[in-house]
């Protein structure tokens, strides 16, 4: 088995990041039904800002690329 | 004492087996994923005069006369009373733009709509046609140890080739410098990066533009960073979306496996493919939602 410790870390952190940001939201739809549509579009923003990161430590860390 | 003995010998027995089974499996999956392992460059299919023709440009242009026919289907017959085809593409033009308008006003949305649209139905179509069983599994071969293998599938994702998502976003990068000319025009369009913003007087007043000057910069960076994040996130979630669907199939060798196995990971992949067309369409939005804003949008006596 072969990988990078870094796109492992990113990984972590990004799925993190996503789960956070997702649970906020729906306690956010949770509480205000109303605004279900700005709350996704909010955080559907977020979560790209987030799992952003892992494809730029995907793309960086490989070095032959591309391959 | 006997117990003990019964139990310690099955154990190591299961224990064994399983052993055995597991490396029996890795063998063979291996061996598969070794000869099904999907390039990370589209395979070029042919050569016209130096202009290379991918696997991914076919699927790119099946999309698109797919959408140009149905649009022009569609809204041959056009009545004042929808129904069928015509229906469908009002319902869902009306309802991109209604959500756009949410999101990024009304003034910009009448603007902007043709490009929003565009890219995300694009994007949309193109990742639900890459997930059609034949793309990536139809094409030239050789016969080897393992049966017939596909070595040049006719058709790969359209999104699954980094050139495609780049371009897309170098477009947007484009069409997003013009709008903010047109918004800011060119003086404007430096004072909304570098000027400084609030009102400060005085010696805070020179801080402050020191500081919004080194902010400016900063936003020089991750404006520059924008196409390629853009590209990346697409290309990596529909190729690692291929990816996975492909080790998925390979993971049980036996026809059943490979038939049940992916099944719960294309519903993924088709959650995956509207929700990147979504966050495609919604980044490019707010970017340029982002750099048209007037300062006097704020108050309220302009309006």
């Amino acid at each position: 088995m072969t990988g990078n410790i870094h796109v492992g870390l990113a990984a972590l952190g990004a799925a993190i990041g996503v789960g956070l940001i997702g649970a906020k939201a729906s306690e956010a739809v949770g509480r205000n039904p109303g605004a279900a549509t700005k709350i996704l579009v909010q955080s559907i923003l977020a979560i790209a800002f987030a799992e952003g990161i892992v494809f730029f430590a995907i793309f960086l860390a490989t070095k032959a690329w591309p391959a | 004492m006997r117990l003990f003995n019964l139990i310690v010998s099955s154990v190591l027995a299961s224990a064994g087996a399983t052993t055995f089974a597991a490396e029996g499996a890795h063998a063979e999956a291996g061996a598969a994923v070794a000869h099904h392992e999907l390039t990370a460059k589209a395979v070029e299919l042919w050569n016209i005069g130096g202009f290379p023709i991918t696997n991914s440009m076919l699927v790119t242009w099946i999309v698109a006369l797919v959408l140009i026919t149905f649009a022009q289907v569609a809204t041959r017959k056009m009545t004042l009373v929808p129904s069928g085809a015509q229906n469908f593409l009002e319902w869902l033009v009306e309802g991109l733009y209604g959500f756009l308008e949410g999101v990024i006003g009304s003034e910009l949305v009448k603007k902007t709509f043709w490009f929003f649209a565009t890219i995300f139905l694009f994007i949309l179509w193109s990742n639900w046609l890459g997930l059609l069983p034949g793309i990536g599994t139809v094409g030239y071969g050789h016969t080897g140890e393992h049966g017939f293998q596909v070595s040049e599938p006719w058709f790969r994702g359209a999104n699954a080739d980094l050139n495609m998502t780049l371009s897309m976003s170098v477009t947007f990068f484009v069409c997003w410098i013009v709008w903010a000319l047109q918004a800011n025009g060119p003086i404007g369009f430096l004072k909304h990066l570098f000027a400084p913003k609030g009102e400060t007087t005085g010696l805070l007043k020179m801080l402050m533009i020191l500081v919004f000057l080194a902010v400016g910069v900063l936003e020089v960076v991750s404006i520059a960073f924008r196409p390629v994040s853009l590209s990346f996130r697409l290309f990596g979630n529909i190729f690692a979306g291929e990816n996975m669907l492909e080790s998925m199939a390979n993971l049980v060798p036996s026809w059943l496996g490979r038939v049940l196995i992916p099944i719960p990971f294309y519903f993924m992949e088709l959650l995956v493919g509207i929700v990147q067309a979504l966050v495609f369409m919604l980044l490019t939005a707010v970017f340029t939602m982002l750099i048209c804003q007037h300062d006097e949008d704020h108050g309220p006596a302009h309006h």
